[in-house]
């Protein structure tokens, strides 16, 4: 058991010690940001390290995603700072952010419904993208190689993402996991350098769950992302995790090694219950 | 609807259409443009020339409410801004049209700049009312700006030369017609198959989704509407050489609610859809004159006493019956017929 107090409002530095000594990707420090007199996040500091996938967990409302929406931009922070690869990025717009070679996928699904499954992944290349307004009126002879190395780089991830039997549907129309992958799909092609995936096995049975889970392990090893993961699934987390956070109420609570973390009495007790969590420290002692 | 998709280079993957069918009617109808003026009257051609002007400008306005979702209706001011470019430049200045017509879309460029700014934290119903708003400022403006636009009076427009041919009737307005229009189609599909394009639908579809993905939605709602009114300017300026007068009495509210019948008869965000509605619209009135004629007795005036309510209220009809039936428009009409026969007479 770490030695992580129930209510740290920052990384325990046993637990940082036990984790690989990697260049850090993202640091958090002291985040704070309230909706209205609901205060979504207590001053929560929290650290990335290069190639981990880091698990995000907590209960419904603990503030998963107003992190994950700070961290990229879409909700400014009203104190502490975010560093990302050492820049300062507090504040900075979502796609300046997204700039950064940072990719995010949504908790609901956020295809661009009217498009195609490979326009929707293609969507995903424009941060790389550079022609003019006029190159792109007159075209052909200047952007085409261009368009074409991008058509490349998205046709390599469908197939990573073995999607090429559907690239010309419309997306609307493909099953809900297969859409998922879509999302995950357009959120690879931008190669990012850290990747944020907001419950991407959300309403997935176990078959797909593994499906997933087997991707996001690839895309690390394959192409050396960073991922931060928030996930409901603790199978899935102790599986595939090396780190995990636990958020309650806008507070870390345990933060450690997965089967560690997810075993700290205060996190029991703020999934299961005082109770739960007495009886488990109860088992555990005899 | 083919079912082969075998690609052998990667160009074909980027193509504007792999299938030389496609290739082989717009070569037909390009011929068949172009000998035009030797098969039929001037009146027809005279038609044929206002289709085109609306098919420039639902093929811009297209590109901002179809593709990018910023419902204008102020597509009326944008044609009055480059129509009295256009006129101003020409007949107070003598400038020659080559330079005039740029100019007159560039101007309505400036201007969709300055209504753009604070319509950019606008949505639906509110940017439409706004719009709506600057297309009666723009009225105003020109009303009372008179040292420059003449105020009521209007301007008579003369004077467009290009290659010593007067390109205000005849052929060698329709030429330059056909120019333009042909321009602007291969332009608004260019950029719909590029990063610009698919950042316009992206902001139409999931603007937050879109933020993620690096679109800065400020720098392209201004785009959309910047490369839009550029091209409603060209189409206002070639209204302005074909009616030879240009007023304000010509830029009403019924252009604006025109040119969206056109891109919702056509299907919102296709180009193709665009130049359908477009067409589809122009030639309604004189479908609807000649179907007049026919079962009214031949010397009454009926028609030409209502004829501003009547297409009024074929357009109105027009919206509700697509909307209510048709939501995809000719161009999804176009393709569930594809459909069904490529696999008649099997049903699946």
């Amino acid at each position: 058991m770490i030695a992580t107090p129930p209510v740290a409002s920052g990384p325990a530095p046993s637990a940082i010690a036990s984790r690989p000594d990697r260049p850090v990707v993202l640091s958090c420090q002291g985040i704070e940001r309230s909706f209205g007199g609901l205060r979504a996040l207590k001053g929560v500091s929290l650290e990335v390290r290069e190639g981990e996938i880091l698990g995000l967990v907590g209960p419904n409302g603990s503030g998963k995603t107003t992190m994950v929406n700070v961290v990229t931009g879409f909700y400014p922070p009203q104190g502490g700072r975010i560093t990302l690869y050492g820049d300062d990025v507090t504040g900075l717009a979502p796609h300046r952010v997204a700039q950064r070679r940072v990719a995010r996928t949504f908790q609901n699904l956020a295809l661009f419904k009217g498009m195609s499954v490979l326009d929707n992944i293609l969507i995903g290349r424009h941060v790389h993208m550079r022609p003019s307004a006029l190159g792109a009126l007159f075209y052909w002879w200047w952007a085409e190689r261009e368009e074409l190395a991008h058509r490349r780089v998205v046709e390599d991830v469908i197939e990573f993402m073995q999607l090429q039997d559907i690239r010309d549907e419309p997306v609307e129309v493909i099953p809900l996991g297969l859409q998922k992958r879509v999302e995950l799909a357009r959120a690879l092609v931008s190669e990012p350098r850290f990747l944020i995936l907001d419950e991407p096995m959300a309403g997935m049975n176990q078959e797909e769950k593994e499906y997933i889970a087997r991707f996001i392990l690839d895309a690390r090893e394959a192409r050396g992302v960073t991922i931060l993961i928030i996930e409901h699934h603790m199978d899935v987390v102790t599986a595939i995790c090396d780190h995990v956070v636990v958020l309650s109420y806008g507070e870390i609570i345990a933060e450690g090694p997965p089967a560690e973390a997810i075993a700290h009495p205060s996190v029991v007790s703020a999934y299961l219950g005082e109770r739960a969590a007495k009886r488990q420290r109860g088992g555990a002692a005899a | 609807m083919r079912t082969g998709h075998l690609k052998t280079s990667p160009g074909q993957l980027v193509a504007l259409s792999d299938s030389p069918a496609v290739w082989a009617w717009v070569g037909a109808l390009a011929v068949g443009l172009i000998l035009l003026p030797y098969l039929v009257g001037n009146y027809m051609l005279t038609l044929v020339v206002s289709a085109m002007a609306a098919v420039i400008g639902a093929v811009a306005l297209n590109m901002l409410t179809g593709q990018t979702g910023l419902i204008s209706l102020g597509q009326s001011g944008f044609l009055a801004v480059g129509a009295y470019a256009n006129a101003i430049l020409l007949s107070d200045y003598g400038l020659p049209v080559w330079l005039t017509l740029p100019a007159a879309g560039l101007t309505a460029t400036g201007i969709s700049l300055i209504v753009g700014v604070p319509s950019l934290r606008l949505k639906g119903l509110y940017l439409a009312i706004t719009t709506l708003a600057f297309s009666f400022i723009i009225s105003h403006i020109i009303l009372y700006s008179e040292g420059l636009t003449h105020g009521p009076n209007g301007i008579f427009v003369k004077g467009a030369r290009l290659f010593g041919y007067d390109v205000q009737r005849g052929w060698p307005l329709y030429y330059l017609a056909l120019a333009l229009t042909a321009g602007t189609i291969l332009a608004a599909l260019n950029l719909t198959r590029t990063r610009i394009g698919r950042a316009w639908i992206a902001i139409r579809d999931h603007d937050i989704a879109a933020r993620a993905m690096g679109i800065d939605l400020v720098r392209y709602k201004l785009l959309a509407f910047a490369v839009s009114s550029f091209f409603v300017g060209i189409a206002g300026a070639l209204m302005s050489l074909q009616l030879r007068f240009v007023n304000v009495d010509v830029f009403g509210l019924i252009l604006s609610i025109e040119a969206l019948a056109m891109i919702i008869l056509g299907g919102m965000g296709s180009v193709a859809g665009a130049v359908l509605g477009a067409i589809f619209l122009s030639f309604l009135p004189e479908v609807l004159r000649i179907g007049f004629s026919l079962v009214t007795d031949p010397n009454s005036t009926f028609y030409t006493n209502y004829v501003y309510e009547i297409r009024g209220i074929a357009y109105g009809l027009v919206i509700v019956v697509f909307l209510r039936f048709k939501p995809d428009g000719l161009v999804g009409m176009w393709r569930d017929a594809k459909k069904y026969w490529s696999n008649w007479p099997l049903a699946y």
